[in-house]
């Protein structure tokens, strides 16, 4: 996922915004990491440079 | 028909959560395999060409795309799992920023991105993770820089408030158990004046139990159409303005292929859903 578009996502649950960690990255794509619910607390995992932004309940 | 433990509740019925997961793991499997057509039996498919193998081709065009629009995209990204072509009335200008629900291979996205050029941005919103990865590899294939997916749920969009110029949509929302939700989220994410353009199936007349019963059939974008009166409720509701839904008759001759022992085309045909959010912020 790239890191401009940040400004488009938020989290799932409440809408809030997300933050950003970054493990590993080629430009301005983020291919390993996690966006994490500034409100909620909640940790999206960014795997394979795909933000898995499902409901905690949805995820396998 | 599926032996499905669930066989005996109707789509209305099942539990949402239950539905979804059915909804996931059938086009998990299309996405790894590359088979199936947004229907219970489908026409016959092998290979990486998409859907309906050597056949896709006019099989696109029947659903309302033109060659110029099948040529344009790499193969591996048309699954053939629509039921129209959204790009065709979504009226995309250059610079936008268009919303797919349920995204799949990414092909309405890989059109969509060719209206609104470099300036613009489309984003894929898809709850299977095989058909996120499916459509990240298409990414590199179309060399399109301005498309991204993400895993997600449409009820649950994970997009914020008023970022999105066009919402568009492919034989998806019929699958949504909890459509409202669909449509509020759309509504919020959309800016004052976005609009949606869904192509999707609408229900016609009652199904039969045994179509309303199948689990099969809910996944398969039949038992899960809503009457074009309920969808302009819930637009209505949502808040949207300028609701226009309208069938597509000739539609209903892709429809009644979509299985061998019944004609579907009694229940459903594919309908064009149009809707704008109001230009005055509430």
């Amino acid at each position: 996922m790239k890191e401009s578009l940040m400004d488009i996502l938020c989290d799932p649950l409440d809408k809030s915004e997300l933050e950003l960690e970054v493990d590993e990255r080629d430009g301005d794509e983020i291919l390993e990491g996690r966006l994490i619910g500034t409100v909620t607390g909640e940790v999206y995992p960014i795997e394979d440079g795909i933000p898995n932004l499902l409901p905690p309940d949805m995820r396998d | 028909m599926s032996d499905d433990t669930q066989t005996g509740t109707t789509a209305d019925d099942r539990d949402p959560e239950a539905t979804r997961q059915l909804v996931r793991e059938r086009y998990a499997g299309i996405a790894s395999s590359d088979q199936g057509c947004c229907s219970d039996v489908g026409l016959d498919v092998a290979g990486d060409s998409g859907c309906c193998d050597d056949d896709s081709q006019s099989e696109s065009e029947r659903l309302g795309y033109d060659a110029d629009d099948i040529a344009s995209v790499a193969d591996g990204a048309d699954l053939g799992l629509g039921c129209g072509n959204p790009k065709a009335f979504a009226a995309m200008t250059p610079g936008e920023t268009v919303l797919d629900l349920g995204s799949g291979a990414g092909f309405d996205c890989f059109l969509a991105a060719q209206e609104v050029g470099a300036d613009g941005h489309v984003i894929g919103v898809d709850m299977t993770l095989e058909m996120i990865s499916k459509a990240r590899e298409n990414v590199a294939k179309n060399d399109s820089r301005n498309v991204e997916f993400r895993l997600g749920e449409i009820t649950h969009l994970p997009v914020a408030d008023e970022t999105v110029d066009v919402v568009i949509s492919n034989c998806v929302v019929n699958l949504e158990p909890e459509k409202q939700r669909v449509f509020d989220d759309a509504y919020r994410v959309l800016k004052p004046g976005g609009h949606v353009a869904i192509s999707d199936v609408v229900q016609t007349a009652p199904f039969p139990d045994d179509v309303a019963m199948d689990p099969g059939s809910l996944t398969g974008c039949v038992a899960g159409a809503s009457t074009i009166g309920k969808l302009e409720k819930m637009l209505d509701r949502a808040g949207f303005e300028a609701v226009e839904i309208a069938p597509k008759d000739e539609s209903t001759e892709f429809i009644s292929d979509w299985e061998a022992d019944r004609d579907l085309g009694e229940y459903l045909v594919s309908a064009t859903i149009e809707a704008r959010k109001s230009t005055l912020d509430d």
